[in-house]
């Protein structure tokens, strides 16, 4: 099965929520990554029918989708990412009804809906009004539904939101066993279940896709730039706020472990580590943000990372009324890293999974 | 179909909103019976006087006194029978609005003078060739009259009912739906159909909560009588055909489901096109009744194209006062097609509109 899309674009008031996108997809598990407004929401939508290209086309199998009609739909297996429900149906009147237009007879419903309700640990819940859910248990019931007809295609729009742990290691296996010879397309904002499950990493930004691979091939673009290093927790908001910063962990001792991204060392004594997707992807989601427009600049390989810090620093003590904040006089990047140094006190050794050695 | 038919009736009966207004239209219709029927005066012109019960009953029995056929000699006896024993009776004013019981009520309307004497008209001078058979229609045409009010309101129930067969599903069910093997055909279909059902069983039910205890009150002889002898402030000087009251429910009923089928297609199609159920239903019921306010009188030519628009099926009066197609068929039974063109529309239009949403 080849699902194909060619130079698929859809606008929205002249913006291109999807933008002349080019993707062939076989039997496998994609993850979908990007920032909010990256299009991956409209680009599911496409996949599904939902909404019709501006241009371009969807095949599978050579076929346009738009002209397969319900031969496409009964492949397709589809959760929103904010979806409605009946109130007062229960979840298993609610799974017997998208059976019913799932085109299942009563007998495979019944069967059927039984099977998800106990797979998303819903069964005990099968007879109570959906009203009465949390999130959780409603998304959990909207997984289930997506699957209702073994789907070939199985579209999944943030699958794991609101999802507790327990949840959502539950969805994973749930996942890995039914992804056999399918597509299955998920997107979500917690990379790591992105990880877990995904064979192939689409990463996308601005309607476009900016990488597509599988996970460890997509990280090598961070290869040698991702660190991690202490300061005292007081600083550790300054430094998370100057350099791209995947992860933020206080440890017993006061200090604080940083995870950045960056092309030089942001600190004398920061460790190089293997760089992972959630490194990849805060620092596609930052900077398509906004937040992040020095590190914009550094990705693209036109300045120095460091000597930016240190103008920038400066411009702000220039600015800043609070003479007294240790960063307001650095001149220099090697005076920075002294002024750092000196106020994290550091006599540790970092290894290289990150873990702090007195 | 049969389980997504009877799936969509569960969503459209699982609503607050439209169980509530269902109950509403319930007792709307109870109280009416019960008020119209506790609310009925008659006095026999001698000493028998009483209200509900009692009243029916001496109204019953001076009307089985002239039932049958009406004559010279029965409107004589009629007139002895009723005639005022003295002018201060009337206090002064016409004796045909006089009301002491239905009977009198109705041979004073046509053969009295302004003093309760015979007026010097003969049957046939007041209704031709016709053959007006009498009895006790009293009950029948006040529940009539009440039908006119309460199904105007079931109108307004159905389309809060059906406003949000499509619209409620644009709220993000849609998406599901429309991504199922046949959440763009069968899923539309469905929905048509089961609209349609809700509104034709609750036409019923609200229609039968009228008709049976019509007739466990004022029994089933009144049916065989002629509309044109009815009492005064009744249908007959809107209707100048000689029906029976039976007739005349018949066609009221009929009309009344044209009228259910009518709104239920504007609904549809309202539904499909809107947002949202609440816009679905202030453009339902606008488009529903505006026509009742156009100013368009019954001289007018475009009159007789007006009054096929639904709101006139359920305040069936103007429609059935325009002249028969022929042979005893009145023109009212135009509401039929009309009503399936509406129907056949807005199911079409809506599943269409349906079919092709794209989601936002």
């Amino acid at each position: 099965m080849e699902l194909k899309i060619i130079r698929l674009t859809k606008t929205f008031d002249s913006k291109n929520a999807v933008d002349d996108l080019m993707l062939t997809l076989s039997n496998g598990v994609y993850g979908l990554l990007g920032a909010n407004g990256a299009g991956k929401t409209t680009l599911m939508r496409l996949l599904c029918g939902l909404q019709r290209p501006t241009s371009g086309k969807i095949t599978l199998n050579g076929k346009n989708i738009t002209g397969l009609g319900e031969r496409y739909q009964s492949l397709l297996g589809y959760l929103p990412q904010h979806f409605g429900y009946y109130p007062d149906f229960t979840a298993y009147e609610f799974l017997l009804y998208i059976s019913a237009l799932k085109g299942l007879s009563d007998t495979a419903a019944k069967k059927k809906s039984a099977a998800l309700l106990e797979a998303v640990g819903l069964a005990a819940e099968r007879k109570h009004k959906i009203k009465t859910f949390s999130g959780g248990m409603k998304q959990r019931l909207g997984i289930a539904q997506a699957m209702l007809n073994d789907p070939r295609i199985l579209i999944l729009d943030e699958p794991t939101a609101g999802l507790d742990p327990k949840e959502r290691v539950r969805f994973r296996n749930l996942i890995s066993a039914f992804a056999r010879d399918r597509i299955v397309i998920l997107s979500t904002h917690i990379v790591s279940d992105v990880e877990y499950i995904a064979e192939d990493i689409i990463l996308m930004k601005s309607g476009q896709i900016i990488h597509f691979g599988k996970p460890q091939e997509i990280t090598a673009e961070l290869n040698g730039q991702v660190w991690e290093f202490a300061v005292p927790a007081a600083q550790a908001e300054r430094y998370a706020a100057a350099f791209d910063t995947s992860n933020l962990r206080h440890t017993d001792s006061g200090k604080t472990v940083l995870r950045v991204i960056a092309d030089r060392p942001p600190a004398a004594h920061a460790i190089q580590v293997p760089p992972n997707l959630e490194d990849l992807y805060l620092f596609y989601s930052r900077e398509a943000a906004g937040q992040s427009t020095m590190l914009t600049q550094r990705f693209r390989g036109a300045a120095d990372q460091a000597d930016m810090l240190t103008q920038k620093l400066t411009h702000k003590s220039e600015d800043d009324a609070d003479q007294q904040h240790p960063f307001r006089t650095i001149r220099s990047r090697t005076e920075m890293e002294r002024k750092i140094n000196d106020h994290t006190n550091c006599n540790r050794i970092m290894n290289h999974e990150g873990g702090i050695k007195e | 179909m049969k389980t997504l038919i009877s799936f969509e009736l569960r969503k459209l009966f699982s609503r607050r909103l439209t169980q509530a207004a269902l109950l509403a239209v319930l007792l709307l219709s109870i109280l009416f019976t019960s008020s119209t029927y506790r609310n009925m005066y008659a006095f026999d012109g001698k000493s028998r006087d009483g209200s509900g019960r009692e009243a029916v009953e001496i109204d019953r029995s001076i009307a089985e006194k002239y039932a049958g056929i009406l004559t010279d000699e029965k409107v004589q006896q009629m007139m002895s029978d009723f005639a005022p024993e003295s002018s201060l009776d009337l206090h002064g004013m016409n004796a045909a609005y006089l009301y002491h019981n239905a009977t009198q009520s109705a041979a004073f309307r046509r053969f009295s003078d302004l003093n309760g004497r015979w007026n010097g008209l003969t049957v046939s001078d007041v209704f031709g060739d016709e053959v007006i058979r009498i009895g006790y229609i009293n009950g029948w045409l006040e529940t009539s009259q009440n039908m006119t009010v309460i199904f105007l309101v079931l109108s307004l129930v159905i389309i809060t009912m059906i406003a949000p067969v499509f619209s409620g599903e644009y709220s993000g069910v849609d998406q599901i739906l429309l991504t199922t093997r046949y959440g763009r055909t069968r899923c539309a279909a469905a929905k048509v159909l089961a609209g349609i059902l809700a509104a034709l069983s609750v036409t019923a039910v609200v229609s039968a909560t009228q008709f049976f205890p019509a007739l466990l009150l004022y029994g089933s002889d009144g049916l065989r009588c002629s509309i044109l002898f009815a009492p005064a402030g009744f249908l007959d000087g809107f209707i100048p055909f000689n029906l029976t009251c039976g007739t005349l429910f018949a066609y009221q009923i009929l009309l009344i489901f044209t009228g259910a089928v009518s709104v239920s297609g504007i609904t549809f199609l309202v539904s499909a096109a809107s947002k949202s159920p609440m816009t679905a239903l202030a453009v339902s019921a606008a488009a529903y009744l505006l026509p009742a306010l156009l100013p368009v009188s019954e001289t007018s030519s475009l009159f007789r194209y007006l009054t096929l628009l639904p709101v006139y099926h359920v305040q069936f009066v103007s429609l059935m006062s325009i002249e028969q197609i022929s042979g005893g068929i009145l023109y009212a039974l135009w509401a039929v097609p009309v009503s399936l063109t509406f129907l056949g529309i807005g199911s079409l239009a809506s599943s269409r509109i349906y079919a092709k949403h794209q989601v936002k």
